[in-house]
């Protein structure tokens, strides 16, 4: 039997959007067009995936009363990783969102052409219906050919930052789509880097350390950098064997701005806090899977346009999935 | 990896800035001791990660307090970027001039235009048609006008 995405909306360029992601995903879709008669099939049915419109803090709170009220946040029928919420607001518009329990994705509406950004992210909605959600060439075309880099120091990230770069610049992306995809790159693989290695007791190592430190990436540590392009996507995974990657300050950095208020320079830390949030600003999608002492992957989505306007203004999603 | 290329005239020290601003720089030894006043030209910096935003902001954050009177001329797009997104990135300081991103309406080539921010400011986001240097069409502005010039309004 089919599995079930269910879409909680009025919109109709929602529902254009559910029917690509369905069909790309493999599964059969439900649409209901307010949370109340969401929750309700919620609780009746077997739903694999929730597409729920999240527009404004009223209705993303409609729809989480209803859960409280009826089937409960924390019971086995409401899993954050297959819940994904549609806004046409930016994410630091809808804090909400990112400070709930409930949050699993975030959906950008712009979705321009509804069956060619559907069909993307039917990808990464199938993907989240794998066991585990790893590995870069699932969400790409078929076919599509992944490069692998292993990085054995830090030392070596500039280079590979670069040879992204020029990568890009051979597939005929503008010069300055390349520099923000090799930007991304840099921010994924600094993370990877120094982020994601912790102690046995899941204490940071490096928090402090400055990231210019040269250090050996052995074992362990070992940082896999996966590359694809489609044709129409460039995606980049970093890939660390820590899986310590922290939902909560991961959202809430990705999700500050720093454009009216002031940034403030913290010296206790050797990290910025900015690198993530500038790379979604500036056209990337992201898909964070972790599990827990294991494994994580990072990865970017670009999509080539011919103009640097398209680029920024495209189609994006902020996706993460959590094993614990 | 950064380069500076530095020239003082008068009271006034300018300073070039060539490459990518990452992990790897330290303004203090780049550029030195706060001078009583600083001109950036920030044309040939080609890309600037999270690491560098903020050695940048600690570094002109201690010139401001000094009270270095800091101007940054032709700042590429990169930079652009980073003033529009955080707020104290000139850290109180002028912006002289910008690189202004265009794309050619027939063989999408990507050019810059350098203008003063005075003048954008007159122009209200209506920025004239450039010619394409590889193919002579018309090349249009090309980033969200909203977006890019966002730091002219502050």
């Amino acid at each position: 039997m089919a599995k079930t995405l269910l879409l909680i909306s009025d919109k109709k360029e929602d529902h254009a959007f559910a029917v690509e992601v369905a069909i790309a995903a493999g599964l059969s879709l439900m649409h209901v067009t307010n949370p109340g008669q969401g929750v309700v099939l919620i609780g009746q049915e077997d739903i694999s995936v929730i597409l729920a419109d999240a527009s404004s803090r009223e209705l993303f709170q409609e729809f989480e009363d209803a859960i409280q009220g009826s089937i409960g946040l924390f019971s086995d029928k409401i899993n954050s990783n297959a819940i994904h919420f549609i806004s046409s607001e930016e994410l630091e518009n809808v804090q909400y969102l990112v400070q709930s329990p409930l949050f699993g994705h975030f959906v950008l509406r712009n979705f321009q052409d509804p069956k060619k950004v559907g069909e993307h992210y039917g990808r990464i909605v199938k993907a989240t219906l794998a066991e585990r959600a790893f590995g870069l060439p699932a969400l790409l075309k078929p076919g599509t050919k992944v490069q692998i880099i292993k990085l054995a120091h830090t030392s070596q990230k500039n280079e590979a930052v670069e040879a992204i770069k020029s990568l890009l610049l051979s597939a005929r992306f503008q010069n300055r789509m390349a520099t923000a995809i090799a930007t991304a790159v840099d921010e994924l693989l600094m993370n990877a880097m120094f982020d994601a290695p912790v102690d046995e007791m899941g204490r940071q190592k490096y928090s402090t350390t400055p990231r210019s430190v040269l250090l050996k990436l052995e074992g362990t540590a070992e940082v896999e950098m996966h590359v694809g392009y489609d044709g129409e996507y460039a995606a980049i995974s970093a890939i660390d064997n820590y899986g310590s990657l922290d939902k909560v300050k991961l959202l809430s950095h990705i999700a500050k701005m720093y454009a009216d208020e002031a940034y403030k320079v913290k010296t206790n830390v050797a990290g910025a806090g900015i690198g993530l949030g500038q790379v979604f600003r500036a056209g990337g999608s992201f898909f964070f899977v972790s599990e827990s002492r294991v494994r994580t992957e990072v990865t970017v989505f670009f999509r080539k346009t011919s103009r640097y306007r398209e680029f920024r203004n495209q189609f994006r999603f902020l996706s993460t999935q959590f094993y614990f | 990896m950064i380069n500076a290329l530095k020239e003082q005239k008068g009271n006034v020290l300018t300073v070039r800035l060539v490459g990518a601003i990452e992990e790897n720089v330290v303004f203090e030894q780049l550029i030195g001791v706060p001078p009583a006043a600083l001109d950036v030209n920030c044309k040939e910096i080609s890309r600037i990660n999270s690491i560098g935003v903020k050695s940048w902001i600690k570094f002109f954050q201690s010139c401001q307090a000094k009270g270095t009177k800091l101007r940054f001329l032709e700042c590429s797009t990169q930079i652009v970027e980073q003033i529009n997104l955080i707020s104290n990135f000139v850290c109180n300081g002028v912006v002289e001039s910008v690189y202004v991103p265009f794309s050619c309406k027939k063989c999408h080539s990507e050019l810059v235009g350098l203008f003063k921010t005075e003048d954008l400011k007159n122009m209200k986001f209506k920025l004239p048609l450039v010619k394409c240097n590889k193919c002579g069409g018309d090349a249009e502005f090309d980033d969200i006008p909203e977006e890019y010039f966002s730091f002219l309004s502050r």
